[in-house]
Parts: structure tokens; sequence; C-alpha cells
């Protein structure tokens, strides 16, 4: 039986429908500044440097296979582990999370209708993209990085690195840490600002605090990152000294600044995987988190513990031993909030009724990698241990299945949860199950041995080993390992790819979610939400009697917001409701700024500093054609 | 470490076992549905039993174990070996002896020996799994460590900081052997080079000079004093080339020394393209150097 | 809920008065100034610690035999900067009260001292040049790179200051003021490092 829509609600929202279309074609996704559009453009963006950083990965493992192999020579061996990690995390996986996922959903699970920057953040992809492709400019011609995705000095100095690599490196690295450092912000000010009404900070979902929490860790990190490179830049194009002794220089300055930042970025990486499996659990074990204030107070922990144990990645340098002692215990304290979520997801597992679909799948595949990648973490933190298993491949398995284990299975397992949303229709369950299957167990193979590699001694970054290592057969098996993961990710994409063009029809709300993004329709419209959401818990969906008031709201045109691109805007904790926002629509300004950008860091790698100025100069024109129009002439 | 990991990674795993089991009944076992229990457990579990565990592994690893890793003090060691790190090659100098060799690290058994590193260019790692921790090679910087070996016997060490293309390819022995045998081996080393005693080792030495091989490597007593690539002194003493790459038989130091971009492309040696005729007569000059 | 304001249609004295008077929290606009602020201070304390770093690394500062910086004229300069903060302030107090004219003079009277400010510092500056380069040592570098990350921060408050000068030569809107109160917090941020950049630039000679 159909519910006829009310004359009325059908007249609201077909104005909403008007005042937030979409402009069509190639030149409508050029100037949008709808937060769903720019999740998908992050989606599609980060799932090609996905690729190469998995083209990247196999390369080494093919390389690998066997003992003194020639398929790679040791120079493009280098080029490509640097190539495959600094891909990986700076152009995989923090866009992804961020762009993609936050983008996306931040808005959705607010309540809100866009992020509070809607053209910020539409200049956050194109920098983004602009800044991925000035790195592969570098891959493709030859002038790849190959010092590694940490690039020590004097190795990555002008003397031992002459080429243009560390260039494209340092310089793609800075382009693009604007784009995060324009998202972060995005980010904090939607969440604390843009909530509905009524939705005070403990009424938002667990999702959205751990994106606060990475967002502040990006602010503070980052420029202790963009700090070192560009001092980097300074040594290398204009002579300038900071890391040569003999100038009075040291190399550990790069080091420490490089790893104040390194080590939130680990954080920064794994944050947002928690807050998709805060998500996608209560949904499928149908039961609210337990101890919802502890988690989210142990995810902004995690996030400001972690600036304080940086040169737990220096203990080989000759650090002084009081140094190393304070850092192994700063180290240490980091695990009881990571422990605190675990217990409380498995708590939560343990005593609700779980489903056992592919989304939760994933989940349950990223705790049991956590816990692994967690536990060999820790054993870090034991100095004299860490001293013999650094820089060896107990190391890569470590970071493996820490941040492909525990921050890409949950976007994985949020690619497949949210795809209903998304796309409006639903992916093949069997194959679902049957790509978790073949990832997770390609991710064992892959990366087990390497713990027992590294225990018997192999380094890490080394192009080839000799046969009378004894390190063959486990070699050969992890290469095998890989390859079967890449069949596993292959299968997801092609899982999802058919189900975008044949899966079935998806209503709003497919798994009986929790969180507000599941009230509206599938697809969302341009405009999320008819009416401004009515907010009483973290659990929006599950409290029926708002809801109900929403569709009378609907109704009798109440918190409809429909005289134009409108929004509202709430005091920080307590979402007392402040203020109505006219939010942007299209604009051609952020891919024009975007473009300026481009020329001033292509100029500074060209060394054509007079064309570069004049590059600045163009980016302060466009960066004044960004603000002419004010928001209410808009 | 690896029997508490054990223990907190199948004790997970049986939760979520549990949890799958129970898939249909809402609670704990035996509790029921009880939300202080269930805050209690992920205080208990995630918490306290954490910080016990992790206090312990503290005080063990970090205050008790760690001492042993220090840089010696200077009373308590026997003599100062330098290794200084370049790109690919390790160079030994034993102070106070004028004695130095490459990519070789020969110590007396169970005596404390203070070893200094420092590097020539990039950063590099010594690092002897099984007698020492790893220490960088850091360059306007000295580390030292305590080297000891308890058991006579051949070490290998390799680098392990990332440094280049041959990084791969930096390894290095430790022997470690009783008094006598050290003091005679370091008693040689001390020594000037031999001189070639039969004809073709004298072309091969005169070719060494000449030809560009002396620009970058010392043969002490001679006019050889290079300082870019190792020392060669007493070549024909070691079991390796190449810092541990290849054995050190004559074809192997043949193949190496005409085409060492082969062996190690990269390597800063270059092929000095001086036909067969005049290498075997190097190689001859080189086996000699006893 | 009608008498939640739509903020943005504020145009003209009295209702951006109003407006700037009813809003509880602080502007969206506001806030994402603050977090970049944030990380600029960031940067600025990466650079600070890294001259104290290399400072640390040696028992001869500065290196090279190159002079200890004079003290007068780096601190008198800076003390001009931190008292525009003064006409910034009363600017925006002006703007909210809905005395635009008043507000726009102040502005002008602050920019006029902030960009005499950065002429005078790029003379001292390059005075400094002819005695020693960035290149010379890690003091030279450390030295000159911060001192011009200062100076490429006031040549962008400068900018903001042109920008708003011409803006509100045209009237207050709710747009505006919230532009103007992050000038005036842009440049509060500015005079901090600034007095903490000069303290760290003459720290050999204090």
């Amino acid at each position: 039986m159909t519910v006829s829509t009310p004359p009325a609600t059908t007249v609201r929202l077909n104005r909403l429908e008007r005042i937030w279309k979409e402009s069509p074609g190639v030149l409508g996704w050029l100037t949008t500044v709808d937060h769903k559009r720019i999740g998908i453009l992050y989606f599609f963006t980060s799932l090609f440097f996905f690729g190469a950083g998995g083209v990247e990965a196999l390369a080494i493992r093919t390389q690998l296979i066997g003992p003194n192999q020639s398929t790679l020579s040791p120079a493009t061996f280098n080029e490509m582990m640097s190539t495959h990690g600094t891909t990986m995390i700076f152009f995989f996986v923090v866009p992804m999370s961020l762009g993609a996922f936050g983008n996306y959903l931040i808005p959705l699970m607010i309540g809100a209708r866009d992020m509070a920057f809607p053209r910020l953040n539409a200049l956050s992809f194109w920098i983004y993209l602009c800044a991925g492709s000035f790195l592969y400019v570098g891959v493709f011609t030859g002038n790849a990085p190959s010092a590694g995705w940490f690039d020590y000095v004097p190795l990555a100095s002008k003397t031992y690195s002459p080429g243009p690599g560390i260039d494209f490196y340092a310089l793609s690295l800075l382009f693009v840490g604007i784009s995060t450092t324009l998202g972060a912000i995005n980010a904090i000010v939607t969440i604390f600002k843009l909530r509905a009404p009524g939705m005070s900070l403990n009424r938002m979902p667990l999702f959205c605090f751990a994106f606060l929490a990475v967002s502040f860790a990006l602010i503070f990190a980052l420029p202790a990152l963009s700090t070192a490179l560009v001092l980097l830049e300074l040594e290398r194009l204009l002579g300038f000294h900071f890391f040569i002794p003999a100038s009075g220089g040291d190399p550990i300055l790069w080091q420490n600044l490089f790893w104040i930042f390194g080590h939130p970025e680990v954080y920064i990486i794994i944050l947002p995987a928690f807050g998709i499996a805060t998500s996608i659990i209560p949904t499928f074990v149908r039961r609210k988190m337990v101890a919802f204030p502890l988690v989210a107070l142990a995810e902004i922990l995690v996030a400001f513990l972690g600036f304080g144990v940086w040169a737990h990645h220096m203990f080989a340098v000759g650090l002084a031993s009081a140094t190393a002692i304070y850092f192994a215990a700063a180290s240490l304290v980091i695990v009881i909030p990571s422990g605190i979520q675990l217990f409380a997801w498995i708590t939560t597992i343990v005593t609700g009724t779980p489903r056992f679909k592919t989304p939760f799948l994933w989940i349950i595949g990223f705790i049991v990698l956590f816990i692994m990648g967690g536990l060999s973490g820790v054993t870090f933190a034991a100095i004299p241990f860490d001293q013999q298993t650094t820089d060896t491949y107990y190391v890569v398995a470590h970071f493996h299945y820490v941040i492909f284990g525990a921050a890409v299975f949950p976007l994985l397992g949020g690619m497949y949860y949210w795809f209903p949303k998304v796309t409006g229709r639903m992916y093949y369950e069997r194959w679902g199950k049957v790509s978790f299957w073949l990832t997770f167990i390609g991710t064992n193979v892959t990366f087990f041995p390497m713990h027992i590699l590294g225990l018997d001694g192999m380094p890490r970054r080394n192009y080839t080993y000799g046969p009378e290592m004894g390190w063959t057969g486990l070699n050969l098996i992890e290469t095998l390992g890989a390859y079967l993961l890449a069949l596993g990710l292959l299968s997801v994409f092609v899982n999802l790819a058919v189900s975008l063009f044949r899966g079935e029809k998806a209503g709003n709300d497919p798994w009986e979610g929790d969180t507000l993004e599941w009230s509206t329709t599938s697809p969302p419209p341009a405009y999320n939400y008819a009416v401004i959401p009515k907010v009483s818990s973290p659990y929006a969906m599950w409290d029926k009697e708002d809801r109900e008031e929403d569709a009378r709201n609907l109704e009798l045109g109440r918190k409809t917001l429909e005289q134009g691109h409108e929004t509202p805007a709430s005091t920080a904790v307590d979402a007392d409701w402040d203020e109505v926002l006219e939010m942007p629509s299209h604009s051609a300004w952020p891919p024009l700024v975007a473009l300026a950008m481009t020329g001033v860091f292509a100029m500074v790698l060209l060394q054509q500093w007079l064309a570069a100025a004049v590059f600045v100069g163009i980016l302060a024109l466009t960066v004044a054609g960004f603000h002419l129009k004010e928001p209410e002439e808009a | 470490m690896l029997a508490v990991a054990g223990v907190v990674f199948l004790g997970a795993v049986a939760m979520l076992v549990v949890g799958w089991v129970r898939r249909d009944r809402p609670g704990l076992p035996f509790f029921g549905e009880n939300e202080k229990l269930n805050t209690g457990l992920v205080v208990l579990f995630g918490m306290a039993i954490p910080i016990v565990i992790l206090v312990a592994l503290f005080v063990v690893s970090d205050l008790v174990l760690l001492n042993e890793t220090d840089a010696p003090a200077a009373s308590s060691t026997a003599m100062t070996i330098t290794v200084i790190g370049h790109q690919w090659f390790w160079q030994v100098r034993y102070e106070g002896e004028d004695a130095e060799t490459a990519n070789e690290v020969h110590i007396p058994v169970r005596t404390p020996i203070n070893l200094v590193v420092r590097s020539a260019d990039v950063i590099h790692s010594f690092w002897v799994p099984e007698l020492n921790r790893k220490i960088d090679t850091i360059p306007g910087q000295a580390n030292s460590i305590e080297l000891y070996a308890e058991r006579a016997g051949v070490y290998r060490g390799q680098c392990s900081e990332f440094c280049g293309l041959q990084h791969a390819h930096m390894a290095f022995r430790v022997y470690a052997e009783p008094r006598p045998r050290f003091e005679a081996w370091l008693a040689n080393i001390r020594k000037p080079a031999r001189e070639p005693t039969t004809p073709l080792a004298r072309q091969g030495q005169r070719a060494f000079m000449r030809d560009g091989c002396a620009a970058c490597h010392t043969i002490a007593g001679t006019e050889a004093e290079g300082t870019i690539g190792p020392n060669l002194t007493h070549l024909a003493t070691r079991q390796t080339l190449a810092a541990d790459t290849i054995p050190n038989t004559p074809e192997d130091l043949f193949r190496w020394i005409q085409n060492p971009q082969s062996i190690k492309p990269g390597v800063k040696m270059p092929g000095l393209g001086l036909g067969p005729e005049r290498f075997h007569a190097i190689v001859a000059y080189l086996m000699g150097l006893k | 809920m009608s008498s939640v304001p739509r903020s943005m249609e504020a145009a003209g004295p009295g209702p951006v008065k109003a407006v700037d008077r009813q809003r509880q929290a602080q502007a969206s606009g506001w806030w994402g100034a603050a977090l970049l602020i944030a990380t600029e201070v960031t940067l600025f304390a990466c650079l600070i610690a890294t001259y104290f770093y290399l400072r640390f690394k040696t028992s001869e500062w500065p290196l090279g035999g190159i002079e200890k910086p004079s003290v007068t004229l780096p601190l008198v300069f800076t003390g001009m900067l931190v008292a525009t903060c003064v006409p910034m302030f009363l600017s925006v107090k002006a703007a909210k009260g809905g005395a635009v004219r008043a507000a726009w003079s102040l502005l002008l009277l602050a920019t006029v001292v902030q960009a005499t400010y950065l002429g005078l510092q790029i003379h001292l500056m390059v005075d400094d040049l002819h005695s020693f380069s960035p290149q010379a040592n890690a003091y030279g570098s450390i030295y000159y790179a911060l001192i011009t990350t200062h100076h490429a921060h006031v040549a962008v408050g400068l900018a903001i200051d042109a920008w708003l000068l011409w803006k509100l030569a045209r009237g207050i809107t709710n747009y505006r003021l919230i532009a103007l109160r992050v000038a005036a917090f842009y440049w509060y941020f500015v005079s901090v490092t600034a007095i903490a950049v000069v303290l760290t630039q003459l720290y050999p000679s204090l």
C-alpha cells in the first residue's frame, strides 16, 4: 500500500530540489561545491592512487619473490618502495578517509545540508588532485623520489640525491598538505557549528568524534612536516644549511621534525577507521555501543597522546637513555585508549546479536588485525627489543597490520556499508563475503611471515637478498600472498562496479542503521534533508518519535529552511540554534586557485624564481576572485 | 612477550567467537544484559589489565635491560675500534694501533670492546644481530656501543638504515677469536703491504698505481693513498669482497674489478676498462697482499 | 525559529550590529581563521624550536664569526607592530557599533604603520645580507628562514588589510564584519609571533 504524499510536501520538496539543483555535465562537476559530489571525486581519485600504490607494491614483491632477482634494478626498486609508501599514506589513505568518507558522511550524520565551507571543500579536492598529479609527473618522467617515504637526510640532500626526485617528493607533500589542512579546518568547523539544533556534543555519533579528533591532530601535526620539507628544499635548491654537520646543521633535526609529524600521522591514518567501525558495529549487532563516553574520550586521547611519542622511531640514533625511556613510557600509555576502544567494540559485539553481513565481516577482520598490529607495536616500547627489530621486516609487518589491516579494512567495510546509501543499489552479498575472505587471507599470508623474517634479521628496503640467508621460502610465500591480496581487492571493486549497474534497488535504510544518513533517500537529494532533523541521542534513527516528528514538520513546513540555499548553524557544545547560513552553490574559483598553486609549485621545482613569483601573483588574484562575491550575492 | 601477546590475541579472538556463537542472544554469557557490567569489563580489559602488563614490560625492558645497551663507560672496555660507514662499505680502524681494514672486524673473544661508529656520507646502521643492538652511523656524530662476543666464531652484520642503491649489499663480518690469534691478526695488519713476488704481480702493482686504482684506495707503504674506497693493504686475508657480497677468490675478484656494476649496480667503483690481461695482473698483485 | 537570523543577509550598520549582538557562538569564518592561525603558530613554534635545536648543538653561536645582532632597532620596530593591535581592536569595536567610517579610518592607520614596519624590517634584513648570507652556515640559514617567514606573514596581512579597506569603503555587511574581526585576530597572532621571533632573532645579544 503506498502512502500518498500530501501536495504541500510535494511542493516543498520540489522547491528544495530547484534551489539545490546541481549543474549538469562536466562543467557541473568541475564547479561543484556539494559535499557529496566532492566526496565522490575524492573517492575515485584516491582509488586511482590506491591502484598506483598497489602496482608499486606488487613490483616490490615480485622483485623479492626469490633471491638475487633482477626484475627491478636497485634504482627502480628504491623508487618503487619510496613511491609506494608516499602514495599510500599521503595520496590514498588520508584523502579516502577524510576526503571521501568524511566529506560525504559528516554533514549527513549531523543533520546539515553541506560542510561549513563548501567552496573550500572543493578547493581541497582540486589541490589534492593537482598535488598527486604533480608527484606522478615526477614518477612518469623518471624522476621518482628514492629515499624512502621518510626521506632521511643526508641521503635525501642534494649531494646524495642530485636529481629532482626528492624535490617532487617534498613539493608534492607541501602541496597536498595545504589540501589536508583546509579539509581538517572544514571538518572541525562543520562538526562544531553545523550540527542540527539539539544535537549537543553528547548526542553526536562516534564517527564524528573520531573525525573531530583526526582533524585536530592534523592541524598540529602538518606544520612540523611542512617545516621539515621547507627546510629541506631551502637546503636543496638555495644552498641553505640545516642538516649538514660541517656547516652547523644536524641530520637528526630532520628526523625529529619528521617524526613529530609522522607519529601523529599514523593515528591520523587509523582514527577515521575507528570512526567507521563505531558506525558499523551498532547497526549490525543491533545495540548501542558499550561505554559510549569512554569510547569518545578514547578517540580524542589517542589523537592527543600521539604527539608525545615521536622519538620511538629513533631509538637507534644514539639518544640519551633518559630520553629514550621517556618516549618508551609515553608510547605505552597510548595502548590504554586503544585497549578501551577494542574492548568496548568486542563487548558490544558479544552482548549484541550480530548479523555477519559483509560490512561487519570487514570490521571483525579489522579487530583481529588491529590486535595483532597493536601487539607488535607494543613490543617496540621495549627499547632493547626495538633496537634489534627496527629497520627489519618486523617493522614492515607491524605497520602493514595496523595500516592495511586496521585502517584499510574499515574503509573497505565502509564502502560496502554505505554503497546502498550512495548509489541507491545493493551489492552482491555472497561475492562481498568472498572478497572479504580472499583479502583477509591474502593479508595474513603476505604480512604475517614478515614478523618471522624480521626476527631472523632481514632488513627492510633491501632490493634483494642472497640465497644463503634462508629467507627465500618466506619471501616466496609473501609474494604469493600479495597476489592473493591483490585478487581480493580486485574482487571488492569488481563487485562494487558491477553492483553499481546491476544491483537491486536499495531503499533508504537497508541495514536498519543507527545514524541520520539512513533517514534520507538513497542516494540523498542534493539538499540532504528536507526537514532539519530532531535529535535526542547519537542513535538518531532508532529514536522513532523524533523521525515521526520530522515527518510532521515536513508537512507543516517547519524547520525546512526553503527560502534559499540554507543550513542552520548552532552553538558548539549544546547546539542551540544560532543563525541560518546561506551556502554557496557552484563556483569556478576552486579549480582556478588550485591551478595557480600548481604553477607556483612547478616553477619552484624548475627553479624558475621569477616565474614562481608571477604565479604567486596570479594565485593572489584567484584567491581575491574566490572572495569577490559575498554570500548574500551568491 | 610472545607468550603474553599470544594470550591477549587468543583471548580477544575467543571473545569474538563467543559473539558469533551467541549471535542470537543479547547480553553477556551467564550475566545477561547488564550495562554496568559491560562498562566494567571494558575498564578491566581495556585499562586495568593493560596497565599492569605495560608497567611490567616497561620495568623489565626499559629500566632493567636497557642499561646493557648503553654506550660503555671508557674504563670498562679493553680497546676502541672505530667503524666508519661509507656508501657501501665499512671502514674499520683500530685506534691507537695504526691498523686499518675494511668490511671485517676482528675482536678478541670475551673482551668488552668500545665500538665507535661514524659516517663518511649518509646515515648507515651497524648491526650484528647475534651480538649487538643497532646503532646508527650519523655524519657529524660519534655513537658508541659495547661490542662483546661470548663465544668465538664468525658473526654476520649488515647495514640497517637505508643508504641508497646498494644498501642491500653492505654487510660485514665480526670475527671473535681467542686472544693469541687476534693479536697475530692485528700484528699482521699493522704491517705495510707485502711487495709483489712474481712478474705478473709486479705488473699488477704498476697497473694499480698508474691506471686509476690508487686514486681511491689505500695500500699502506705504497704510493696508493686514496680514501674513497676501502683499504686494501691486506685484501688477501679477507674471506669476502665488496662488503660481504661475493667470496674472495681470484675468479670473483677478477669479475668484480672488471665490471663492478654487474655485481653491485650503482657502486662508486668505475669499470676502468683496462682489458683482461691487465686485470689478471692486478688480481695477482692483490691476491699477494696477505 | 523565526527569531533565528539569516545573518548573511545583514547589510548596513544597523542590521549588522543586530546580527552580531544576537549571535551566541563565533561565526564559522572566525573559527576557520582561528584554526588556520593555529597551524601557523605551530609552524613558528617548529621554526623557533629548530633555531634552538641548532643553537644547542654547538658551543659557538652565532657560527662562523658572524656578529651578534644589534638589539635596539628590531625591538623598536616590533613595538611599532604590536602597537597596531590597538587601532585594529578599536576598528572592530567601531564596526560592531555601526561606526563604519571610524572603523575604516582606524584600519587605514593600522595598515600604514604595519606597512612601514615591513619596509623598515626589510631594510634591516638587506643590511644584514651585506654582512652574512643564509648560505654561510646553519646560523645564517635559520636566522633568515625565521625572519622571512615572519615577513611573509606580515605581507599577507597587508594584502588582507588592502582587501578590507576596499570592501569597507563600500559599506558594511555581516560578511565584512566577520572579515574585519578575522583580520584583527590575524594581526594579534602576527604581533605575538613577532615578539617570539624577534626575541629568538636577538637571543645571542640578550
